[in-house]
């Protein structure tokens, strides 16, 4: 009894002081606007809370469907350029970049998962955030919103093919 | 076929001591073990730790304590099966009781997380989503991907927990018991699917989820090595059958069983090992029933003798020869290597059907004329048994033998420090092997205790499942 006791006050002990040891902001970019990450958590199916893949996840090899569907102007000016369409677990995902020189300037989505209130309400938390990293970062490389870790594995995807194209 | 005492030499005897002593192995490997799990299970934590950016909102705190719950207790599933997979180096050095104690423990603790995981997701995802709790479980066991699967899984695994649980077990039959658990090894398939498709460390990352696979298929590979080929090989091998099936005392039975190329099977099997029985006839096929052999391993003979304990145990004394014999083993580290190298007076001490496996070490375990004494506890004269060959072999090798015989009511509790001490004035100085029912293996280790045996030198297997 006493070791039952101990082993479930120790267990959670170590889980409320590993809790406790991250940070208690949001991290990675600053996203004013829009609420903290951890507020939209439960996602399209997948992730069980705070998201993020470690910063090297960027899923550049590993969008799965990627057709690079490149378009208008070559290296100056402004262009846009529609990536390819990633199938996730609750649908397509794909985006269209708009760069002004080699700048991106613009992440529009052109599809997303909507096949109920749950899915348009999660995408309307996520994809602002998505898009703000992606702006800050100038590149695919980014962290994956909690709780919605499929729709951005689809958006981080359809960027990184839009991002190839634009090469 | 005779069981004449001495017939054979035993194969402990001509070994004599070993060079390499397992009671140091065994010293080295439970903490390297245990050492090795704890490892596990930072890497675990280190894949949460190094996926979880920020904790911000109180249900991002109740979320993530519930996502480090289910992936301690997905780390948590195939460690415990490892730990029964009946790996010979793991059994024979670290004792297939202590394993089975350890996989009870660790069982009981990860029923514990899956509950805390299953309650934390469902209250921190509500939170989220301003659901209430019974609309967010309905979201999660429907809506999300393989959770109907890990729904089932989890209801399953929790029923087997409940039925397991102390209390609930002494009312179960060995039979029943262990087919409910292999209902755990479906658990753990069904709960397993949505542990990746939901697991955010292992949506994004290739890497971890290389690593839980391999955790998973690890584990399934050695079960199935150990605990299906490797006896299925074996039955091959060594074709054994029932020969005869001989009544000891009244509701014990010693099954003879032979076979070819017994000589291997007994180089490879040490006095006080038993082996999972299972008989091609009703009701004895599925179950692989432990018992010890009662003589030492020779190349003529494999015996067992068991009690009627109902159900698998009454089931053997209808054996009939020729019955087709299906051995699991030789698994326990309760042997004569359990005091490496270790000269001098050694104690055996049993009661009731914990003979068997003492009366395998009485015959063949390497002590000198005067060392050794059998102390055989019964409550009544009737339930003695082996009385003749165990007469005979202390004579042979100019061993004690006392017994204790009579309830409870009668002599009162026989072991006890006095009564010992007043047999074996010098009972500080002996090894102790020790076997026989939970309630009295307590109680002589309560009393060696005080009469001074040190605790490293209580031997004990004891055979709760």
């Amino acid at each position: 009894m006493r070791r039952t006791v101990l082993t479930a006050g120790g267990t959670a002990l170590g889980v409320v002081l590993l809790l406790a040891a991250k940070p208690h902001h949001t991290v990675a970019v600053a996203v004013p606007a829009v609420t903290a990450p951890e507020q939209d958590s439960s996602g399209t199916g997948s992730g069980t809370g705070t998201g993020a893949g470690s910063s090297s996840g960027s899923p550049s090899g590993s969008s799965p469907s990627a057709s690079s569907t490149g378009g208008a102007a070559k290296s100056t000016g402004v262009r846009t350029i529609t990536g390819g369409s990633v199938d996730t677990r609750w649908g397509p995902v794909q985006v269209k970049v708009t760069f002004n020189g080699s700048k991106i300037t613009a992440i529009d989505v052109v599809q997303e998962p909507d096949g109920n209130p749950r899915d348009q309400e999660i995408n309307s938390q996520a994809i602002p955030i998505l898009t703000q990293e992606a702006l800050a970062a100038q590149s695919a490389n980014i962290d994956a919103v909690s709780g919605a870790s499929y729709t951005s594995e689809g958006y981080i995807g359809s960027l990184q093919s839009a991002l190839d194209a634009a090469k | 076929m005779t069981s004449t005492v001495g017939a054979h030499r035993s194969a402990d005897a001509r070994r004599g001591s070993p060079a390499s002593p397992r009671g140091d192995r065994a010293a080295l490997l439970a903490p390297a073990l245990l050492a090795a799990i704890g490892l596990g299970a930072l890497v675990v934590v280190f894949l949460w730790w190094s996926n979880t950016a920020s904790v911000v909102s109180p249900a991002a705190w109740i979320t993530n304590a519930g996502r480090l719950c289910g992936l301690l207790a997905g780390y948590a599933a195939p460690v415990l099966v490892v730990l029964m997979a009946r790996i010979p180096l793991l059994d024979r050095t670290l004792g297939s009781d202590r394993l089975a104690r350890w996989h009870a423990m660790g069982g009981r603790y990860m029923v514990g997380l899956v509950v805390a995981h299953v309650l934390l997701i469902i209250w921190g995802y509500a939170l989220t989503d301003h659901n209430g709790l019974v609309h967010q479980t309905a979201q999660l066991v429907f809506h999300y991907p393989d959770m109907l699967k890990a729904t089932i899984g989890t209801l399953l695994l929790l029923g087997v927990g409940a039925v397991s649980a102390r209390a609930a077990r002494r009312r179960l039959s060995y039979e029943t018991w262990y087919y409910l658990h292999l209902a755990t090894y479906v658990a753990i398939f069904l709960t397993f699917f949505h542990q990746l498709a939901n697991g955010a460390e292992f949506v994004l990352s290739t890497k971890a989820k290389v690593i839980w696979y391999g955790l998973y298929l690890g584990a399934a590979a050695l079960i199935l090595w150990f605990r299906f080929a490797v006896p299925t090989l074996l039955a091959f091998r060594h074709r054994l059958r029932v020969a005869e099936v001989r009544p000891e005392a009244p509701g014990v039975h010693s099954v003879f069983i032979t076979g070819r190329r017994l000589d291997e099977l007994a180089r490879a099997t040490r006095s006080g090992q038993f082996f999972r029985w299972r008989f091609a006839q009703r009701g004895l096929l599925l179950a692989g029933n432990p018992y010890s052999l009662s003589a030492p391993p020779n190349p003529d003979y494999l015996r067992i003798t068991v009690k009627d304990l109902g159900g698998h145990s009454a089931a053997l004394a209808r054996l009939r020869p020729g019955t087709r014999v299906f051995a699991e083993g030789p698994y326990g580290a309760f042997t004569a290597e359990r005091r490496p190298g270790r000269r001098g007076k050694v104690l055996l001490l049993a009661a009731g059907v914990g003979i068997t496996p003492l009366r395998a070490l009485f015959e063949s375990l390497p002590a000198r004329r005067g060392e050794l004494t059998l102390v055989y506890r019964a409550s009544r004269e009737d339930d003695l048994v082996f009385r003749a060959e165990l007469e005979s072999i202390a004579r042979a090798r100019g061993a004690r033998l006392h017994y204790l015989v009579g309830s409870r009511a009668e002599i009162g509790e026989p072991l006890q420090a006095r009564t010992l001490l007043g047999m074996l004035p010098d009972l500080r100085e002996h090894d102790v092997f020790l076997c026989g029912p939970e309630g009295m293996t307590r109680t002589a280790h309560e009393a060696l205790e005080t009469a001074g045996v040190p605790r490293g030198r209580i031997h004990h297997e004891s055979f709760e499942f």
